[in-house]
């Protein structure tokens, strides 16, 4: 079969547009930016996850500096709970075997009941679900330091209600951040098509440099 | 001429089929959206529970070993302390739902038991008498 020219520059066409939609997505930097002039040039200072240190579930401390050099997953929860919880800890479950082999990768779930999370009710908790330190940290700490880091720095709702089924409103987010501590992508970790979207958000930090 | 055939023949069918037969297909149903609003987070949508935190209910010496009237109070009032499926433990406590009322706990009850159990009826009298006598 022989094409005619216009059919080979539809093909042609076709061809660029499908290559044009494969070139390399880049994520964006969210949260407030600021800009600085530096030596003359104005410099954008992205939102950064500040410093913060909390204990694990083998009583180890976890510090921004652990976290140097990775990207990783940040999320918000309690043990007790009865409501979404489990459903973002299935999604989570995802990724944590899907970079099981990969040291870059983390996952950080902070307890928003840090009181009744101890290190010890995290270790049960992440042994029933068959997860290790420091892949996956749960995180427990200051109540205070880890609903301020949860909405001034993640931008997530993290609070007590007594309304609320379990105590606690807070959302099912999970929060990309990549190897600077900049928030590069926010997902609902309750639903699985949403999390399919951040592992290929994932696949694209990684191949930043 | 043939469609008219075909349509007769269908009527004749679901005539045939029993209020007691339609009358399950209804609490399957309904059970199955029950079931995903309030168990599924935790036991999965197929029953298979999330590892050793959650038990499956898929499967399981559940539906030989645990009467429905005892399910009626697990569901109504929850859970604690540990407790046994397949032989294995699990530590955790499931929460009260205490929203749901005898019907959804009859129509919840009748679905999982269509999925991994006997595959009868757990009726909204069963249900009402069985949750009379939870402690």
């Amino acid at each position: 079969m022989q094409l005619k020219p216009i059919a080979l520059n539809v093909l042609l066409g076709f061809s660029l547009l499908i290559a044009s939609c494969q070139e390399k997505k880049n994520l964006p930097f969210l949260g407030p930016k600021d800009t600085r002039v530096v030596a003359g040039k104005i410099d954008t200072i992205y939102h950064q996850i500040p410093a913060f240190r909390f204990l694990n579930q083998d009583s180890v401390w976890v510090s921004e500096q652990d976290m140097a050099g990775k990207i990783y997953i940040a999320d918000f929860f309690f043990t007790s709970c009865p409501t979404i919880c489990p459903k973002m800890k299935t999604q989570l479950l995802r990724i944590y075997e899907r970079y099981a082999e990969n040291d870059v990768i983390r996952i950080l779930s902070h307890s928003i009941d840090p009181t009744y999370d101890t290190p010890s009710v995290l270790k049960q908790y992440a042994t029933r679900l068959q997860v290790k330190s420091p892949r996956w940290n749960m995180l427990t700490g200051d109540k205070a330091a880890i609903y301020k880091l949860g909405e001034k720095s993640y931008m997530v709702t993290a609070q007590e209600d007594k309304n609320e089924a379990g105590g606690f409103v807070h959302s099912g987010a999970f929060i990309l951040v990549d190897k600077n501590r900049h928030i590069r992508g926010i997902y609902d970790g309750t639903q699985e098509a949403e999390v399919n979207h951040l592992i290929e958000d994932i696949e694209i930090l990684l191949q930043e440099k | 001429m043939k469609y008219l055939l075909i349509i007769s023949l269908l009527i004749l069918f679901t005539s045939c089929q029993s209020k007691e037969e339609i009358m399950y297909q209804q609490y399957v149903v309904e059970g199955r959206s029950i079931y995903e609003k309030n168990c599924a987070n935790c036991h999965q949508s197929d029953g298979s529970g999330l590892r050793d935190l959650y038990p499956a209910l898929a499967k399981t010496d559940l539906w030989t070993r645990v009467s429905p009237q005892q399910l009626v109070c697990i569901i109504k009032q929850g859970q604690k302390g540990e407790i046994k499926v397949n032989g294995k433990s699990y530590a955790g406590y499931m929460p009260a739902n205490a929203k749901l009322e005898a019907i959804d706990i009859a129509e919840l009850i009748t679905f999982m038991k269509d999925s991994w159990g006997d595959k009868k009826i757990y009726s909204f009298n069963e249900t009402r008498a069985a949750l009379k006598n939870c402690r």
